[in-house]
């Protein structure tokens, strides 16, 4: 009887904390706050002020950021003070943002903060986002139109603009150039079947490097498909709004890209591992592909071990249309309910992504400016004069069709892995394209449902 | 006699409290999480009664994560306690060279996790790794799917050899005296005198070692969140991974908390199970 | 008053009759001992060669860096982040919580062997299950609380999360068991109190297995990251040597070079530490006293 009674107390204690805990969920709905465009009075200038600004840049880039922040701290003209503070990975600073808003702490929460696309739902979920919209509004001024459409664009969720693009990259394709000129190839690849007719040179020159290896994920996918003219998933890849259902199953993209796919395989074209930037640096790869912000390191790592070439990213077939959708990170500001502070925010954010830190950081990363002002840049010139690599992304965005977009999903690791092991499932089994399509769609479906059922 | 009975409770108090507030508490809400519908926000959005428990069973990557986790928790126990029983008798006499190898035997632990990753992730990668140019290999390690959950095992071992070590090689050299002396004199080999004498005594040792690996192999996650990925072909993904990958990353946070609940149960059925065999075949003194 | 002298001498004390053949199986062990120890901290070996390797010279897989008067990496890296400040904090954090953690298994794996009480099995597994939930699933609501506590951004909030050493109180219950009993009988006849025999007797005794559970708890806490970087959201200055490290790896790329040379000086401390834990045991002669 003892027993029961502490087993009971115990239990009931735990319960009892537990529900104290749940009764303060349920807050915090209102996702988009109403502006208010009324007689906007600027305050910045007339006291100081500080704002928090959190970021997620690591080595080299995080010694850029600094240099940024001190550079702005010093010469603003606007009393204005960023103190900065680095977060960990997007995907740690990510946790920090849900644990805050759920701890409803709303004290804790940055003024401006930097994101990727990981965080953009949770961010437009917040209800605390000031969003790049709602301050365009409220301060009346519009600054779209200075920055390149592709950048703007992949920050926008349901209509609303989140924030303004901080580091832009696409992805590109990079390959051995020397070894290709072995094989008598003068250019890249441009196609899948110039990639099967590039093997066969190979083997003809008695060259026994993979051509390619790679597994295609979400954003791959979205690529792929997105030359092809279809979406992965509804509402434009999910930026219009969460994505609920598969687009690319019925209007047979899905199956097209992955016949493709398959022939590449069969034609010994394609190796089924992903052979990424060390392969290729050992040589052990012919050509691979990666974010244009990587042209600066994958140079650097080849050093003059053979020539690096930079190609715009390889498309399905000579029909298919050029491009590759946008990713990188955006910086993001949160309603402090200080006008004066959401100023200095909106000041910071326009400098960030100003002609003159966005051409630097091109010219010391690899990442293409978002703003357009920094194309005429002198020093952004001077780079693409000496290091034409640099050129491709920034060539290639403007190619890329206007309505590509990356996906958004709720179950978005879920969804990158289920794309990635059927695609390498059909290869390493042998399984035909059709029964593929039908295994993809089905556990796509499903993760989408899921989501579904406990959000929407 | 009362007072007696207050007494044990409060040397218990402080874990107690401390486990209740930042352990059972946040637990109670996983529990209520695996019954609820809960969004992207972490918010309760209604009662799902056993479906969610349904929808993880009934989804193939739970099977194979399950099957992974099983698998890294029964190798990775008896190796490690071999290994580690071998080094501490290798280890226990005292000699001249006894400090260095020693102090060479417990170091690993002295290694975080995540800085381990990167060390083996850079000494095993396939183009540019040490391991492979040195013995002329060309396998793919952690980045095939024949050796990946291999390769994660090579890692965890390693990074529980040293304090399991340590444990082991103070229980060895607490052995009294008498105990070996007789058996000496007996003419005991020496192997009986490991199996019959050493082994029994530091069988407490060995049940700790025992129970806090599996825990340990059960929840490892963090090889695969920063080598793997789970991958390739969902090799490495293990129920710790499933619940990054498919809990936190996908925002299923019913999925975390069932995934969560599945680890706790197993891993208190066997520590369960090990008590058993404590009160059979572990001596204390 | 001398405590209860059940301390058998260590090894020691056998008679002193080293034959040759005895001699000759030493040297034989002590190398293998030597070769097996160098495999093991092989990758230590690595990782310290790695951090004096130039970019180029990590994109190639030889072994050993051209030379060992490359610091570039290490003044780099304690450039970029601010890491020795960080190792301060960490000190702090990993010092203080280990120290309560492992005051309060003890007070708990001492109630379990020296005393008998209703549902004695029930809360020994009630404590030993909060080592086998997944700490991360735990993160948010212990921020929630934490944050309601007013704790963030202070080491004690940093901290209070370890203070349940599951792990630790099951090893001293296992432990506490294999000493003798009549050593508590003999300590009350003494006239100790609990507390007087637990650090006057106890805990002397057990001396071996604390000091390896101490450096093994501070490790941990050393080495932790997500954590006290959440709750240190707004006190960039009380971030933890983790956080420094993670400040020097970029993501996208395999800059190891960097991380490594990060690495080697976080692992001083814990190198230092291990070689004050082994001549303290030494130095008390104490090394594997009674049963472990």
């Amino acid at each position: 009887m003892k027993k029961l009674l502490a087993i009971i107390l115990a239990a009931a204690m735990v319960l009892g904390l537990a529900a104290c805990g749940g009764q303060q969920e349920g807050a915090g709905s209102g996702d988009v706050k109403p502006p208010e465009p009324q007689g906007f009075e600027p305050k910045l200038g007339t006291e100081p002020v500080e704002i928090v600004f959190w970021h997620s840049a690591s080595d080299a880039q995080g010694q850029l950021m600094d240099k940024y922040i001190q550079e702005y701290n010093q010469s603003n003209g606007k009393q204005v003070t960023v103190n900065a503070v680095y977060q960990g990975q997007y995907s740690d600073a990510t946790t920090l943002l849900k644990s805050i808003l759920s701890a409803e702490n709303y004290s804790e929460l940055p003024d401006v903060m930097q994101m990727d696309a990981t965080g953009k739902v949770d961010y437009f979920n917040s209800g605390k986002a000031f969003t790049a919209s709602d301050a365009q509004t409220q301060f009346e001024e519009s600054v779209q139109g200075s920055y390149l459409d592709a950048a703007l664009g992949n920050w926008e969720f349901s209509g609303v603009q989140l924030g303004l693009p901080f580091a832009t990259s696409t992805t590109i394709t990079y390959y051995n150039k020397t070894l290709l000129e072995q094989a008598g190839w003068d250019k890249c690849p441009d196609t899948f079947g110039d990639l099967i007719r590039l093997s066969e040179d190979f083997k003809a020159n008695k060259i026994n490097v993979p051509v390619i290896g790679t597994v295609p994920n979400t954003p791959t996918l979205a690529n792929w498909l997105g030359q092809l003219g279809s979406y992965v998933v509804n509402n434009k890849n999910g930026s219009d709004g969460m994505a609920d259902k598969l687009e690319c199953v019925d209007n047979g993209a899905l199956k097209t890209f992955l016949s493709e796919w398959k022939a590449l395989y069969d034609n010994g074209a394609l190796t089924n591992d992903a052979l990424s930037t060390s392969a290729f640096v050992a040589g052990q790869v012919a050509i691979f592909t990666s974010s244009s912000s990587n042209i600066k390191s994958v140079l650097d790592k080849v050093g003059g071990a053979f020539e690096v070439g930079v190609a715009p990213y390889l498309r399905v077939s000579s029909s298919a249309s050029h491009g590759a959708t946008v990713s990188g990170s955006f910086l993001a500001m949160f309603d402090s309910q200080d006008q004066l502070k959401m100023e200095a925010a909106w000041d910071f954010v326009k400098y960030m992504t100003g002609e003159a830190v966005q051409a630097d950081f091109a010219v010391n990363t690899g990442y293409i400016p978002a703003n357009k002002a920094a194309f005429e840049n002198s020093a952004y010139k001077a780079l693409l004069a000496s290091t034409p690599q640099f050129d491709v992304g920034p060539e290639q965005l403007e190619k890329t069709p206007s309505d590509m977009r990356s996906v958004t999903v709720g179950p978005s690791t879920d969804f990158y892995y289920a794309i990635m092991n059927n695609c390498s499932d059909m290869l390493a089994n042998g399984q035909s394209v059709d029964e593929t399509v039908s295994k993809m769609a089905e556990e796509l479906q499903g993760l989408l449902d899921a989501y579904k059922r406990a959000n929407l | 006699m009362k007072k007696r009975n207050l007494k044990p409770l409060l040397f218990l108090l402080p874990i107690l409290i401390f486990s209740i507030a930042f352990v059972y508490y946040p637990f109670a809400r996983v529990i209520v999480n695996s019954f609820s519908l809960v969004n992207a926000k972490g918010q309760l959005k209604g009662f799902a009664g056993l479906e969610n428990y349904r929808y993880v069973f009934s989804r193939g990557d739970f099977a194979v994560a399950l099957g992974n986790s099983l698998k890294l928790a029964a190798v990775n126990v008896p190796v490690t306690l071999f290994i580690t029983i071998f080094l501490a008798l290798l280890a226990e006499k005292k000699r001249r060279l006894s400090p260095v190898y020693e102090t060479l035997f417990a170091l690993p632990m002295s290694v975080s996790m995540s800085a381990a990753c990167m060390i083996f992730k850079s000494m095993f990668s396939p183009a540019l790794g040490w391991v492979n140019y040195f013995f002329g290999l060309s396998l793919g390690w952690f980045e095939s799917r024949e050796t990946a959950l291999a390769s994660c095992l090579i890692l965890t071992i390693w990074m529980g050899i040293g304090f399991d070590f340590l444990l082991f090689l103070s229980a060895l050299r607490g052995i009294p005296d008498q105990l070996l002396e007789a058996s000496e004199l007996d003419g005991a080999g020496l192997f009986t005198r490991i199996f019959r004498i050493k082994l029994p005594l530091i069988s407490p040792t060995i049940l700790y070692v025992l129970c806090t690996n599996f825990v340990l192999a059960l929840l490892t996650s963090a090889p695969m969140i920063i080598i793997t990925q789970g991958g390739p072909a969902r090799s490495t993904t293990t129920l710790m991974y499933m619940m990054y990958a498919s809990g936190f990353g996908s925002s299923d946070y019913s999925l975390a908390a069932v995934v969560a609940l599945c680890a706790f149960v197993l891993s208190l059925g066997f520590t369960i199970l090990s008590f058993v065999f404590e009160r059979k075949r572990v001596h204390y003194q | 008053m001398s405590r209860p002298d059940l301390n058998k001498g260590p090894k020691a004390s056998r008679p002193a009759s080293i034959t040759s053949r005895e001699r000759a199986a030493d040297i034989a062990v002590s190398i293998i001992a030597l070769a097996i120890g160098l495999v093991l901290i092989f990758p230590i070996i690595y990782c310290i060669f790695g951090a004096f390797k130039t970019p180029a010279e990590f994109m190639t897989p030889k072994l050993l860096p051209g030379s060992f008067a490359n610091l570039d990496n290490f003044r780099e890296a304690l450039q970029k982040a601010d890491l020795l400040r960080y190792m301060g904090n960490s000190f702090i954090v990993s010092f203080f919580g280990t120290t309560i953690r492992l005051l309060f298994a003890v007070f708990a794996a001492y109630a379990f062997v020296y005393y008998e009480f209703p549902l004695k099995r029930f809360w020994f597994f009630f404590i030993l299950g909060t080592m086998m939930l997944p700490g991360d699933i735990l993160l948010t609501t212990n921020y929630i609380t934490v944050s309601r506590l007013h704790l963030l951004n202070s080491y004690l909030g940093m901290m209070i999360v370890s203070f349940v050493g599951a792990s630790q109180m099951f090893m001293l219950r296992q432990r506490f068991l294999s000493v003798p009993k009549e050593l508590k009988e003999a300590a009350e006849l003494d006239g100790y109190g609990d507390l007087g025999f637990i650090f006057r007797v106890l805990l002397p005794v057990c001396r071996p297995v604390l000091v390896t559970l101490f450096v093994q708890g501070f490790i941990t806490l050393w080495n932790s990251y997500l954590w006290p970087l959440l709750v240190t959201a707004s006190a960039p200055e009380m971030r933890t040597i983790m956080v420094g490290i993670t400040k020097l790896n970029s993501w996208e790329d395999e800059n190891y070079w960097l991380v490594l040379a990060g690495v080697c000086i976080s692992l001083i401390p814990s190198f230092v530490l291990f070689v004050i834990m082994r001549r303290s045991l030494r130095k008390n002669g104490l090394e594997g006293a009674l049963v472990g």
